[in-house]
């Protein structure tokens, strides 16, 4: 009882999840592209929860050199994480898509080229948490880093608009209503999973935090028991 | 001593150990023009389409070789160089404001450097070309700022040469973005408010957060 209480929220966004899938498949298919154009249930779900991550990134940093509660650093690390993983699922689901659409995998398009170098900009802000081991440096410049990394978002969501190329342009105003409603549902199901993630992953961030601190206070035991002084005794039978 | 002064101050030291090595005019420029030497012979030595793509290519090195420039600064800038600052009692948004005027000014000389370089080579249509005279500044100024963040986030990380491009150079692309459109949009002879407007936009960001990330910075150096 008492951890399907603490698992309310793995358990909704199964359902949610669920019901999400159903309709992806169940939905009549665009009539232009087919089936094919179901992949946009995953595609479009996955940007959103990406920015949705990088967004709650800044928010932690900002937390972070506001408040130096560790906490924060956790939150804006996790959701980091799982900004990245949902960056490369949205461009493997687009390139999955773009290849019966457009013809090839890749295309040199706006929205393309600036989303992976979003996914690169924050390969470099994890690349930089690993590179620094003492807590309160990596919180610190990484906080920074993770607030200037987030002048690339407005750039990328506006990339379609700015350069008209093959992607399309923002769209909630073009798209029938049934598939409209399967999109948000997706976009919801998702947001169930960034949350369930995000919990998990700031749990293990805790006890890797204590793992941390634990090794770091058994090494100093360690350190000061090698040092022997010698005994007053011995050094006076010497004499 | 006033913020301006040590603004100033700081810029002078920086420019001052640079004119000391002339790195970037000795080594670094020449670099950037055997690259653009180069990269005909990679691509074809087609002259029509050598002018139309020059100009991109020019931004490409100007961006990746600039990491040389940028580099330079926290190369040699020693944790010793930095606790003397410190004990001067510099306000870090001066030291960070005179960092980025000095690299964005040596940055704007390694464009300069290569612009004859390029017009040589390619032979680009370069429209109203008195319109460079605000986009190099304002690439410079963003090139330095974001040289100047970065620098300071990865100052004494052990892998701090390959850390820090890969955080400069994708935060690069609106800087790259509004060169490039900005000089396509005079060739063509359309407007280039709009990417002019981008590039400013990027300044004033990073300028803000530099400013506001100054002192947690030089915390994280301590």
């Amino acid at each position: 009882m008492t951890t399907l209480r603490s698992r309310w929220l793995e358990i909704l966004a199964i359902g949610v999840i669920g019901v999400s899938v159903l309709r992806s498949m169940t939905v009549e298919a665009d009539v232009v592209q087919g089936d094919v154009q179901r992949i946009m249930y995953v595609h479009v779900p996955s940007a959103w929860l990406a920015f949705l991550a990088f967004g709650v990134t800044v928010f932690g940093s900002v937390a972070w050199l506001r408040t130096r509660d560790r906490r924060w650093d956790r939150l804006a690390a996790s959701s980091a994480e799982i900004g990245v993983v949902f960056t490369g699922l949205a461009i493997a689901a687009g390139m999955i898509w773009a290849r019966p659409v457009w013809g090839q995998f890749w295309t040199w398009e706006p929205r393309l080229v600036t989303t992976a170098l979003l996914f690169f900009i924050y390969l470099g802000y994890l690349a930089l948490r690993r590179a620094v081991i003492d807590p309160e440096q990596r919180a610190r410049r990484s906080a920074i880093m993770g607030i200037v990394a987030f002048i690339q978002i407005p750039i990328v969501y506006e990339s379609v608009n700015w350069w008209r190329s093959l992607h399309q342009t923002s769209s909630r105003s073009s798209i029938d209503t049934p598939l409209r409603i399967t999109l948000l549902l997706g976009v919801v199901a998702f947001t169930f999973v960034y949350a369930v993630l995000l919990r998990r992953r700031l749990e293990l961030a805790r006890l890797e935090e204590e793992l941390e601190t634990r090794r770091f206070e058994s090494s100093q035991d360690v350190a000061g028991a090698a040092i022997t002084p010698p005994s007053l005794a011995s050094v006076e039978q010497h004499d | 001593m006033s913020f301006w002064r040590q603004v100033f101050e700081i810029a002078r030291k920086d420019l001052l150990v640079e004119s000391r090595t002339a790195e970037v005019a000795l080594m670094t420029a020449p670099f950037g023009a055997a690259a653009l030497i180069l990269i005909p012979l990679a691509i074809g030595t087609d002259a029509p389409l050598l002018s139309q793509l020059g100009p991109g290519l020019y931004w490409v090195v100007v961006l990746l070789f600039g990491m040389l420039v940028i580099l330079r600064k926290s190369a040699v800038d020693g944790q010793p160089q930095r606790d003397l600052v410190r004990l001067l009692g510099i306000d870090p948004a001066a030291t960070f404001a005179g960092a980025t005027i000095a690299t964005s000014l040596l940055v704007l000389f390694f464009e300069i450097a290569l612009g004859p370089v390029l017009i040589a080579l390619y032979n680009p249509e370069l429209g109203s070309w008195p319109w460079l005279f605000v986009i190099l500044p304002l690439v410079a100024a963003g090139m330095g700022m974001l040289g100047t963040i970065a620098s300071g986030v990865t100052t004494s990380i052990g892998t701090r040469t390959s850390l820090t491009p890969l955080l400069i150079v994708p935060l690069s692309l609106p800087l790259l973005l509004g060169a490039t459109q900005a000089l396509e949009g005079l060739r063509l002879g359309r407007s280039i408010v709009p990417w002019l407007i981008l590039l400013v936009s990027v300044d004033l960001a990073l300028a803000v957060s530099g400013v506001l990330a100054a002192r947690p910075l030089e915390e994280a150096v301590t």
